[in-house]
Order: structure tokens, then sequence, then C-alpha cells
């Protein structure tokens, strides 16, 4: 499993209970394969015993999709005209105008460095030549926006009203975040017609949790006082609640209504795919399907400066209470009115600006020049990583030592010796007192040996339910046993392993690189200063940019799809690493400071216990970014999960789509309830 | 969709005796445009015969494997270049359900095959004849594939026909999908530039076929025997041994379409381009980065001859 090779050491310092756990593991690791010769289905679910739940899936949701189709359609109607009418007057509003208007509402919310930013931000779209598309993108965020913002919004009073469907609505949020969008375009297609309004749709439904989270935790953390002030006045629950909690509620509300902005914007991209609508999204593609990496790159940055801009505004009327000076907002807008007079007539048409076209010119032939004088030790960095790291933990050592690639085969005997070695191991680390440690390690090795790929599901379920006993017991084991099975029965479980063995990877390298590098940026902050913005833009860039370079350095494979998966999930690592270890209460400063100890001691004894369950809620995230990325990564060619997915969107197959893309929420969602389960131990641990 | 084909060349032959009604000229005729440039050739060259023949027309993007439910429901009127070799299922459903239909061969001479960048030739003499393959695998040979060549074949969802010549002529490849267009473009293009080894699954008419001088290896004629029966071909044990079967190119619109604009039907099924046409028009596009309106516009005026009597038959 993932998370057992993510964290050995949390298990190993404590917990007899762990200590069981691993115990029954490897006892039926050792059953497996002894009896992996004389019984294969032990390692190959046998196809007779798979359900047809694909299949069921897919009539099922013919007939459920057919019965509320009219319905829908009436809504899909419904949206065109706010979305004519976005359309419609971003599209003919003069761009000397929208630019002078964003950057009036930067003055206004943020003063000059807020104006300046608007003002170069629009007007690097307008020089990129993609201001039409950008305005058909501005649009389908400004409709989906706010339907996902009232319907979010909806869930988050729905929940804090009705306490019962409070772990029903949690676990709804969940599955809108995990489920791959490219997963349900099918569906949506089928609902509501093929069109921007699909797009729309998709992306309220991906933005709209961030808004219920923060709603329900606004008005959750709403003071009694206030609260019973209200119910003293004698206000009905209506008044409370509008009058008294949401307002009070205003700041963290507005924190989720810039996260559902930034949401709907990363959404953006994939909604494309499906066209309908000439937006940046489709530039991208038709970019990337060209390979012009140059090119690709400028749409993308389209995006990076949307996303920017209405981050930094939105961010700021969250947070800030002070307004500037509304008198230069009129000047800017007179300014502007006046220049658009003035000049309008003469002013070229903004798709037939190209500014920037030497630039993506430059960065197109720097790309070649680099694989060109590149090339040798960018292969050989890719066969080392192929032959000594990523083969063997798919097919296993004794599949992957050959005489092609580490020169010699390998032979049973091997297999011995290397077992003979682990016990070896555990037996020492159990007579020194971790025996949880030495079985972990000797799990892990028997997981090497026969690669994730080729595990028995038998270990796999065993392995899982030992895992979320330790981290949350009974329950937390029963569900992930329950869900897997789920998986096993639909025969995607090959395909599913290939997930966990690609996510697993990029997971457990982020966690390594991410965390050496948030610790670096956390104790050296100029190389936080360099590492912030790479951040932003690695989060907030369509990812498909990314899959070009790496393609025309690495190749299609997984080794590729790889990077491209641990470039996007390491953010968070490096983030909440960073975070966590900065903010340690100042009180525990002082006092490890008083008591004479060194930089690097407190570093190690004091800011880094305290920073556990930051650290670890930035490893969820980093899981839950990676299995986002397998979807996108299949576009360079993988084999689990997101190939499926996209086979399904292809053939129009809704079962298939819906039950590959639910099989990776299934995974992301027990990875994410197992890190949980360890954080919340850790948190507890702290007192916190 | 062979049986459906025959039925529809029949309703053709039988339309294009008379002039058609105009229909519905007020409201836009909507033409899908796809992901590819040679598709948005030819769709701009039908949208100018329609505008020509006194319609509106629109242009929807819309992506290939997902616009034939927005044919279906009307929201979409046609689309003029669907590869047989790579249509997605769903189109077979709503050609089922009645409301697509086909509008007869765009007359696009597609080639599909095996295929190299020129620099590879001197990497495995004796290409391009196939049995050149069966000793230079460890040339094209990666981590992945290791210890025969690499192959890499179209995405996945576009079906496996680089495997299938891999294990009916027994070469010693594997073939490793691609994901998408743009990752076969972007191994073509590291090929070229780094000079390095590369097989391929690839199609013309397609830009990138002048643009990175990629040829085809010869391949035994693609017959229909060759696919039926194992003892055809070089290989006695197996099917597919032999070249890809040629792949129909072909148009389909809404079902409701001959009705509301009978003439703008008669016209696109009519409607030819030849790939000595298409072909340069594209590579005026991606290499030379004219804008489509242009390039078509100039072809156009220069070749009325190909295309107005399509038009002048439907309306007069």
């Amino acid at each position: 499993m993932t998370a057992a090779t993510d964290f050995p050491s949390t298990k190993a310092t404590h917990l007899t209970a762990g200590a069981k756990a691993a115990l029954i593991t490897v006892f039926v690791g050792a059953l497996c394969l002894a009896f992996e010769g004389s019984a294969p289905w032990l390692v190959k679910w046998p196809a007779a015993w798979e359900l047809p739940a694909t299949e069921w899936v897919g009539t099922f949701l013919d007939w459920f999709l057919n019965s509320i189709k009219p319905a829908m359609r009436l809504f899909s109607d419904l949206m065109t005209y706010p979305m004519d009418a976005a359309n419609y007057v971003l599209g003919n509003t003069p761009w000397p105008i929208l630019i002078g208007l964003v950057t009036a509402l930067g003055w206004y919310l943020g003063g000059l460095p807020m104006a300046a930013l608007g003002f170069i931000g629009l007007s690097f779209v307008l020089a990129s030549g993609y201001w039409a598309e950008s305005m058909n993108t501005l649009a389908l965020v400004a409709v989906s926006v706010p339907v996902a913002l009232i319907v979010g919004g909806a869930i988050g009073i729905l929940a804090n009203e009705v306490p019962r469907v409070k772990s029903l609505v949690q676990a709804v949020l969940d599955v809108m975040q995990t489920v791959p969008t490219f997963a349900y375009l099918t569906p949506l297609l089928l609902l509501f017609g093929f069109g921007p309004v699909v797009g729309l749709i998709a992306s309220a439904i991906y933005a709209a949790p961030p808004m219920a989270r923060n709603v329900m935790l606004g008005l959750e953390r709403v003071e009694s006082d206030i609260k019973e002030a209200a119910i003293m006045s004698g206000g009905t629950r209506f008044q409370q609640l509008f009058q008294v909690e949401i307002p009070a509620a205003a700041t963290q509300i507005m924190v989720g209504v810039n996260q559902c902005l930034m949401a709907a914007l990363s959404m953006v991209i994939i909604a494309a795919v499906i066209g309908g609508f000439n937006d940046i999204g489709w530039e991208v593609l038709l970019t990337m399907r060209k390979a012009q990496f140059g090119e690709a790159m400028m749409a993308g940055l389209v995006i990076v400066v949307f996303a920017v801009v209405i981050d930094r505004m939105s961010g700021t009327l969250a947070t800030e209470r002070k307004r500037y000076d509304p008198r230069v907002v009129w000047a800017v807008l007179g300014i502007t009115a006046l220049f658009t007079a003035v000049v309008w007539s003469g002013l070229p048409d903004p798709s037939e600006i190209t500014l920037l076209n030497p630039v993506a010119g430059a960065m197109d032939s720097g790309l070649t020049a680099f694989t060109q004088a590149n090339g040798p030790w960018l292969d050989a960095l890719k066969n080392n990583s192929m032959f000594y790291v990523l083969l063997p933990l798919r097919i296993g050592l004794d599949q992957a030592v050959l005489p092609f690639t580490w020169g010699f085969q390998w032979t049973p005997g091997m297999s011995y010796g290397l077992f003979a070695a682990g016990i070896a191991i555990t037996a020492l680390m159990a007579w020194r007192g971790h025996l949880t440690g030495g079985l972990v390690v000797l799990i892990l090795i028997g997981m090497l040996e026969t690669g994730i790929a080729n595990l028995p599901w038998p270990f796999v379920l065993i392995g899982a339910a030992a895992l979320g006993w330790v981290a949350g017991g009974w329950r937390l084991a029963a569900l992930s046993v329950g869900l897997l099975c789920t998986i096993l029965f639909s025969g995607l479980w090959e395909r599913a392993l290939l997930s966990l063995y690609l996510s697993g990877a990029a997971v457990f390298s982020c966690a390594v690189a991410g965390g050496l590098i948030g610790l670096a940026s956390a104790v050296w902050a100029p190389v936080w200063k360099v590492v912030r913005p790479i951040c932003d833009m690695l989060q907030t860039i369509p990812l498909f940019v990314f899959l070009i370079p790496v393609l025309m350095v690495f190749q299609i494979g997984e080794f590729s799809a790889f990077l491209a998966i641990c470039a996007y999930a390491i953010v968070p690592m490096i983030r909440y690493t960073r975070h966590g270890l900065v903010n340690t209460p100042d009180e525990m400063m002082e006092a490890a400071i008083s008591s004479g100890a060194t930089e690097w001691q407190i570093m190690r004894d004091v800011r880094a216990p305290y920073a556990a369950p930051t650290i670890l809620l930035g490893l969820n995230q980093t899981i839950l970014y990676a299995f986002a990325m397998l979807v996108i990564a299949a576009l360079i060619g993988t084999t689990g999960l997101g190939q499926s997915i996209y086979l399904a969107l292809g053939q129009a197959d809704v079962g298939l789509g819906i039950s590959a893309g639910a099989a990776m929420a299934i995974l992301a969602l027990i990875a994410d309830r197992m890190v949980q389960g360890f954080a919340e131990e850790r948190r507890k641990a702290l007192g916190l | 969709m062979k049986k459906l084909s025959v039925s529809l060349l029949a309703m053709t032959v039988a339309s294009s005796a008379y002039a058609a009604d105009m229909g519905a000229v007020d409201e836009p005729i909507k033409l899908a445009i796809n992901e590819w440039t040679g598709q948005h050739v030819t769709t701009h060259v039908a949208g100018e015969m329609l505008k020509a023949a006194g319609y509106n027309v629109e242009y929807v993007t819309a992506g290939m494997m997902n616009q034939f439910q927005a044919l279906a429901d009307g929201d979409i009127d046609a689309t003029l270049e669907i590869w047989s070799s790579n249509v997605s299922d769903e189109y077979a459903k709503k050609v089922d359900e009645g409301t697509v239909v086909e509008i007869g061969d765009l007359g696009l001479d597609a080639k599909e095959g095996l295929a190299y960048p020129a620099h590879v030739a001197e990497l495995c003499p004796g290409l391009p004849a196939w049995e050149a393959l069966k000793d230079c695998a460890q040339v094209f040979a990666t981590a992945e594939t290791l210890p025969g060549g690499r192959l890499v074949d179209y995405p996945a969802d576009w079906g496996t026909p680089g495997a299938d010549r891999m294990t009916g002529l027994e070469l010693p490849f594997k073939a490793v999908p691609a994901g998408s267009e743009g990752a076969l473009i972007a191994e073509l293009r590291a090929s070229t530039e780094r000079k390095s080894p590369l097989l391929i699954t690839f199609w013309q008419p397609h830009w990138a076929m002048s643009a990175y001088d990629v040829q085809f290896v010869e391949l035994p004629a693609g017959e229909e025997a060759c696919f039926n029966d194992p003892a055809w071909g070089p290989n006695p044990n197996a099917v597919n041994d032999c070249d890809f079967s040629p792949s129909r190119i072909f148009k389909a619109g809404w079902s409701g379409m001959a009705d509301k604009w009978p003439a703008a039907y008669e016209i696109l099924t009519n409607y030819q381009l030849a790939v000595e046409d298409q072909q340069p028009m594209m590579g005026a596009i991606d290499v030379d980065g004219g804008q489509v309106e242009e390039v078509v516009a100039t072809w156009m005026a220069e070749n009325e001859g190909k295309w107005r009597p399509v038009v002048d038959a439907a309306t007069q």
C-alpha cells in the first residue's frame, strides 16, 4: 500500500497495536508467497469472479440519466441566458475599458500595488493575442462561480442547520473533489446537451465544495454569545442566521469565495476538452496537440495571470477592511473613457495583436536547443530511474532484474537471500526494541521483491485493513476493505494497482523532495523567495502545458508521467512543511531558547514535532493532488485507471468512466482517511 | 457502418438531380470545428460553400470524441471529417438511434501506417522494407520495452493497430500507447531534433508528414483476406500480417438537416476535398503560420472550378 511505504516510522515508534497489525500482514504475505505457485488466483483475481459491475453501473446510469434528462435540459436552457449575456457583455466591451475597470478596482481594494497588478496582468493578456478567447473564459467563470457559490453556500447552511446530515455532506463533498472530472464529462454531456453549459456545470461541481466547507467552518466558529444575543433579541431562526451568524462568519466565507474562484478557473481547461466554446482552454488544447510548447505556455500563462489577479483581489476583499480613495477610481475610469472615446476607432482588433509571438517562438526553440544539448545524460537519468527504481517497484526485483537492465539474471536463490536478510534485520530490530519497525522493513522488502503491480490481493486487503485499524480503528479498517472489494469485484483491480504504483512512487518522491525543500525554505528565507512564485505557477497553470517539455525530453512512458505528477503534487508538501515549521508558537520557541538549545536542536526537538500534524496534512493534499494528476498524465500514455477514463470518454461508455473514476476516488479516499487518522493521533499526542 | 453507407449512397444519388429547396435560410447552420488543422480547412471550405449558396454559417468548437451527442440533439448540424479509424462507439449508437446520419465520403485519400522520420533510415539500414525491422529492434529499444524495440502506437482510445501489426508480423517490438496526438507529435519532434530512433503509428494527410519528413514502412498490401485468413501473408499463423486497412474519411449530419435545409444538405453530401488540396492549406497554416480563414479564402478564389459546380447543382 502507498500509505505503508509512507509511514514506516510513525507506525514503528509506538503502539503495540501497530506491531500486531504488522505481524498479521507479514503472516498473510508469507502465506501468499508460499502458495503463489499452487494457487495463481491469489495473485491475479480470476476473471470468472468478476461481476459485470461496469455494465450494471452503465445500465443503471443510462436509465437514471434519461429519466432526469428533461429537467436538466430545461436548466441547461435557462443557463444559456446568463451565459450568453456574460459573453455578450465581455465580448463587446472595448478592451481599454475593461483594463481601466480592473485597474480602478485594484486601486480601490489594495492601492497602488494592486492597481499595478491588474493593469500589467491584463496588458499581458492583451499582448498575448488571446483577448477574445480570454473573455469567453471569463464569461464561463463569471456564470459558474455564482452557481457554485449558491450551491456551496446552501450545502454549508444545510449542514449547519441539520447536524444529522453533516457526515453525509462531508462524504459528498469528498466525492465531488476526488472523482476526476473527466470521468463524469460523458454523463454531463448526456444530461445537459452539448455546449458551454456542460463546462459550466463541471466547474461548478468542482468549485462548490471549498465554498461549502468554509461556510460550515465559519458558521461553526461564530461565538456562542453572539448567537445567544440573537436568540434573546427574539429573532426567528431565519433572521438569526442571515442577519447575525452569516455576517459574523463573513471573513471565513470570503475565504471560501476566493477558493471557489480559483477552483473554477483551474477547471476551465478541462471543460475545454468538450468544446462548444472558443475559450483559452481550447487554445491550450490546440497548441498542445501540435506540441508547440511556446504557444501553449503563452495561453497557459494567460490563465495564470487571471488566477493571480483574481486570487490577490478576492484575497484582499476577504482579509483587509481598508479601502482606498474612491476619487482615484473615478479619475482612472474617466481617463479610460476619454482614451477609449478618442482613439477607439484607431485601435487594433485585440486578436491581431501579436506582440508576444517572438517570446513564444524563443521559448520553443530554447526547448529544442535544450533537448539537443542534453540528450545523452537525460536519457541516462531516465534509464537509471527506470531500471533501478520504477521497474522494480512495479513488477518486482524478480522480474525487473535482467541481463539487459542490471547486467545479470535474478534467480529464486536471490529471492531467498533477500528474504533471509530481511528476517535478520527484523530480528535485529526486534531485539533492539523496534519490533514494529522491523516488521515494516520486512513488508517493504517483500513488496519490492514482488512488485506493487503483482501484489496478491489478499495481502493488499489485509495490509489496508491493518493500516486502517492502526490509523483509525475498526471502522476505518472495515471501510477500506469494503471499498477495495468493490474495485476487486468490478474487474478494475489490475489497473488500480498500476495507478497505485505510479501515484505511490510519485507521492513518496514528493514527500522526500518536497519535505526537504520545505525545510530549506523554512530555515533560509531567500530560498522561499525563489520557491514561492514557482509553487504559485505550478498550481495555477494548466497542467497540459508541462506535458510537452516533459515528453520532448523523456518521451512517452511512465517516467514522463511520474515527473508530470511530481511537478504538480510536490507543491502542497513544500507549502505545508514550511508553514508548519515556521509557525511554531512563540512561547515554545522562547522556552527552547532559554533552556539553551542550539538552532538544530530546536528544529529537531521543538519545531519538527510541533509541525508534524501540518506536514501530515500536506502529505494528505499531496496524495489527493497525485491522484488528480494521474488522469492528466494518461495523456502521456500510462496504463492505469487514468487510461480507462479516457477510453470511456472516447467511447461514451458511461459505466466504465464512472466505475474507473469511482475506483480512483476510492483509492484517494482511503489514503486520505488513513493519513488523517495518523494526523489526528499526532495532534492528540501534542495536546492540540 | 458499412450497411449504412450503402443506403446513404442511394439517397445521395437520388437527391442530386434537381435544384433543392433552400429551407430555413435565416437560421445559421452550425458546423463542428474539431481539434486538428486538416479538419479546420475541410470545415471552412464547406462553410464558405454554404455561404456562397446564401446560408448563414456558424462554426462551433467541439471535441472530436464528444461531438456526436451534440449532433444527435441538433446543437451541431454537421461534422465533416470523421476518420473511420478512430470514430467513437457513440457514433454507431447515434446512427442506430436514427438521430445522426452519414452524408457520404469526403474523398480524402487517407493512409495510415508504421512510420519513421527520414533520418531513422540511417540507423536501421534496409528501411523502408518492413523486414529490416526484424534485425534493428535493438536500435529502437528503451527502458520500458527491453529487450524488444519500442513502437509508439495510437492513443489507447483510437484502437491498437500498431500492436496488431507487431503481433501479426512477429516483430520483436512492444507497442506503447501514446495517450494523445500531442504526445505523438512531441515524439516526432524530439526524434527529429535529436536524431534519435523512432518507430511510430502515423497517418496522412497530416502537417507533420512534411514538417518532420515522415516516411512509411512498406508492408504487404492490406487486403481483406489478410484480416480474416491467417494463411494469407508472410506469417502463415496470424492475421494482421500486412498494412493497415485503408481508412475511410466521411461526413455526418444531424438527422433533421435534410428537412430543414435541403439545399445545404445536398451541398454537404456532395462536397469532396482531395489530399492535394488539403495538405498545402494545412502547411500554409501550421508551418507558415497563416490564418485558416485567409488560407481558405485564397484557395476558394483560385479553385472556383472545384467547388462552384457542387453549389450550383444544389441551388439552380
